[in-house]
């Protein structure tokens, strides 16, 4: 931390400084997923999955099988076929990429290396020819922010960067059809433009955190964090499952696997769990436990088969008596089988009470209306209005039915509260980064040049992307 | 430390090893009737609203365990070597100048994000212990943060300056194609956007008057949208620190629910001796007392 002021050469020097490369390439680094591609040209094609055909989901992690072979990012999703005993690591901890030796690895071989490349869309053959977006989460540490600069800048020397606060994107986005409202009609050749208020609330792998922006930039004072993410919740289910039924705490890939196609919010916590309980099965109404107990096959990786939901067969424990003693198909009788009662709704719970494992601390809900509470009364009306929620817990059924009953309960009743959901909550922000990156003025205005970096060092940059130049 | 012991009085021994507990958790309704139990809360039944310093560590434990990426004591996944052939390096590198200094200590640094986030937190201290530092301008520190608390303040702070009543239309560039006819008709609190709001405010007139209209009971209490001037002091403020960013404790003043430590359903009835509530199904208190309850997993 340098004690001189910003320099005032800064201004000076920007008449003859050299423009922002045309291309950009946009990375969405999150901590389960990197989303990454080239922008389109300028008109940004109207069509959201038009939009989308460019950004590539790569995990951002290298994995350990049991057999010890060590995969990398995309490898992953293609090569693994065998998930037991998992391990993983992940440069990003908390939301913050903090290992940059496991994620330059990442990068190289996602991006660089021309080797292990998947498509030509992804590689980037000529970083000083291209602008790079970075996205981070909100309230990263100084010490973190200067790293990634200092690699991103030193070491493979991209022509224009941006390193901006993931959520605020979504802004850019074209929102006003989700929220059903009459769609301002974009003149053609007009530049595109963030929507006006928009309160993110992005829920995520390591964390959930509440944005409100305005005009495109973060509310900084607004920012709210709780830690819980979807990390935790799969961690939690591995927990109760391991207690009650199979020791799974080796299987975390696997019991993520088992809360993606499981797990719910529920609208009702106190009937479902009435529903689930044992003790009023047994009172011989065995109709109420239907429908939310399930069975899950666990995958069998020596057959080659992956894991599924089935409903609840009460019965199988003799059936499978049955088939041994008849020497009946062998799959049958191999396979196992858990059953989900109430984790299937009390795993995703503690987003919304955190208190139910002993957190003190606000759920969901509760933390919207403290990000609002520090807020100018004014604002209140248009961000309860505009609330967009991204990231991959988003997709749990019931999360946004039960988010907004919540706020509608304890939001002012002069305001209107709507929850939104993007079609894909995952690559929003991707996309609106794809959109800012059309807007060229724009960019020019936040981004800085590979000359600029090399002129005024890494100080420098942060206090530009932190707006205080 | 002083010692407390329990000493078993004798008209004890007959009961079994549970009690019943007022279960306060998810009935809202009974939870008001019940009158609450004032002063001597404490003295009555202690350990229910304050957590034990143990409790709490157990929490501290179990989050941390939530927080994990691996299994317990799962060895660091190795970033695979990379092969070093120089000619193909050289033209991966393309362009690029040799390693820098900074690059190498980034990429050679195994600090975690708990390294950094202590670092963080001492140069904060330093920087309010020693005003005017260079820290103090860049961050708010945590003490000088208005963080939400339990306790419902007014909802805008005291930093912030109110809007000014009396502002012009031209705060706020309003975009001329989100006027719609729908704008004119619908009455004005049901708008989102505070300034199409504005909008419709205006051309009020075409709304069918009475003489409720004023009625301070009847109106409907829209605060204006903050001017221009204070959005920009409040787009240009600084990022909160970390730790001040994290949500506050709950506003709405439910309860903690408790629940089975077995089974997941309501805990309706605690062990004597651990403290751990189970439900109502005797098979559940039964694995318990039999296998799991005693200090040592508390």
């Amino acid at each position: 931390m340098g004690t001189a002021k910003p320099r005032p050469p800064g201004k000076n020097s920007v008449a003859h400084v050299q423009p922002l490369p045309d291309k950009t390439f946009i990375i969405d680094n999150g901590a389960y997923t990197m989303k990454a591609g080239y922008a389109p040209d300028f008109p940004p094609p109207e069509d959201e999955d038009k939009g989308l055909s460019a950004c590539t989901t790569i995990p951002n992690a290298i994995a350990k099988s049991r057999g010890a072979r060590i995969y990398v990012g995309a490898q992953i999703d293609t090569n693994v076929t065998d998930w037991n005993q998992m391990l993983f690591r992940r440069p990003l901890e908390k939301g913050y990429t903090v290992n940059w030796e496991a994620q330059k690895e990442i990068w190289e071989n996602s991006f660089f290396d021309e080797k292990t490349v998947r498509s030509k869309d992804l590689r980037l053959a000529e970083p000083e020819d291209t602008t790079l977006i970075f996205t981070e989460a909100p309230n990263a540490l100084p010490a973190l922010q200067k790293n990634a600069d200092e690699i991103i800048m030193e070491e493979w020397g991209f022509g224009g960067y941006l390193r901006c606060v993931g959520p605020s994107l979504n802004a850019w986005n074209e929102v006003q059809s989700i929220f059903e409202d009459p769609v301002l009609q974009q003149q053609p050749g007009f530049p595109v433009s963030p929507t006006e208020c928009l309160l993110v609330v992005d829920s995520g792998y390591s964390h959930t955190t509440v944005t409100p922006v305005y005009k495109g930039q973060p509310i900084q004072r607004g920012i709210r964090r709780l830690d819980l993410g979807g990390k935790h919740l799969t961690n939690y289910l591995k927990e109760l499952v391991s207690l009650r039924q199979y020791n799974m705490l080796d299987e975390t890939y696997i019991m993520n696997d088992v809360k993606q196609s499981v797990c719910f919010v529920s609208n009702d916590f106190g009937r479902d769990l009435e529903r689930t309980w044992e003790g009023n099965c047994t009172r011989g109404q065995p109709d109420l436990e239907e429908g939310v107990v399930v069975d899950y096959v666990l995958p069998d990786p020596n057959r080659g088969k992956k894991g599924f939901m089935r409903p609840r067969d009460p019965l199988l424990g003799s059936k499978k008596k049955q088939a041994i003693l008849s020497g009946a198909s062998a799959e049958r009788i191999s396979e196992d089988v858990l059953v989900l009662g109430n984790e299937r709704f009390t795993v995703p719970e503690i987003l919304f009470t955190p208190s139910d494992i002993g957190m003190k601390s606000a759920g969901i809900p509760d933390m919207i209306l403290q990000s609002l509470s520090v807020l100018p009364t004014g604002l209140h009306p248009a961000f309860l209005a505009n609330i967009l929620v991204v990231g991959g817990n988003s997709l749990l059924p019931g999360f946004m039915e039960r988010l907004e009953t919540e706020l509608r309960q304890n939001a002012s009743a002069e305001c209107v509260v709507r929850v939104r959901r993007p079609k894909d909550p995952i690559r929003f922000a991707w996309l609106g980064a794809s959109r800012l990156a059309t807007n060229k003025e724009e960019l020019r205005k936040v981004a800085i040049t590979r000359q600029e970096y090399q002129e005024y060092g890494s100080a420098w940059t942060g206090r530009k992307f932190s707006g205080a130049l | 430390m002083y010692h407390v012991e329990i000493i078993p009085n004798t008209s004890s021994t007959a009961t079994p090893g549970w009690t019943y507990v007022r279960d306060k958790g998810f009935d809202p309704a009974k939870a008001a009737i019940a009158p609450s139990l004032g002063r001597k809360r404490g003295i009555r039944d202690t350990g229910r609203t304050e957590l034990s310093s143990r409790q709490t560590n157990a929490i501290v434990r179990h989050l941390a365990e939530l927080d994990r990426e691996n299994p317990n004591n799962a060895p660091l996944v190795p970033v695979p070597a990379r092969q070093r052939d120089p000619s193909r390096a050289d033209a991966s590198r393309g362009t690029r100048t040799k390693t820098t200094s900074n690059v190498r200590r980034v990429l050679q640094s195994q600090k975690t994000f708990r390294n950094y986030l202590d670092d963080e937190e001492a140069a904060l201290a330093q920087a309010a212990s020693t005003p005017g530092g260079p820290g103090a301008s860049q961050r708010l520190p945590l003490n000088k943060i208005t963080k939400p608390s339990s306790s419902r303040r007014s909802s805008t702070p005291a930093k912030t300056p109110r809007p000014e009543p009396s502002r012009s239309k031209k705060d706020i560039p309003l975009p001329s194609s989100s006027r719609n006819p729908s704008d004119n008709t619908i009455p004005s609190e049901s708008q989102p956007q505070p300034q199409i709001r504005q909008d419709a405010e205006q051309s009020d007139s075409s709304l069918i008057t009475s003489q409720y209209d004023s009625d301070p009971l009847l109106k409907s209490y829209i605060p204006p949208a903050p001017s221009e001037r204070l959005m920009h002091t409040l787009l240009s403020e600084p990022p909160l620190t970390y730790n001040a960013s994290r949500a506050g404790s709950p506003i709405t003043g439910k309860s903690t629910r408790r629940f089975c430590c077995l089974c997941g359903y309501w805990g309706k009835i605690r062990c004597r001796r651990c403290h751990q509530r189970t439900c109502g199904g005797m098979k559940c208190y039964k694995t318990h007392e039999e296998s799991r309850c005693g200090a040592i997993y508390v």
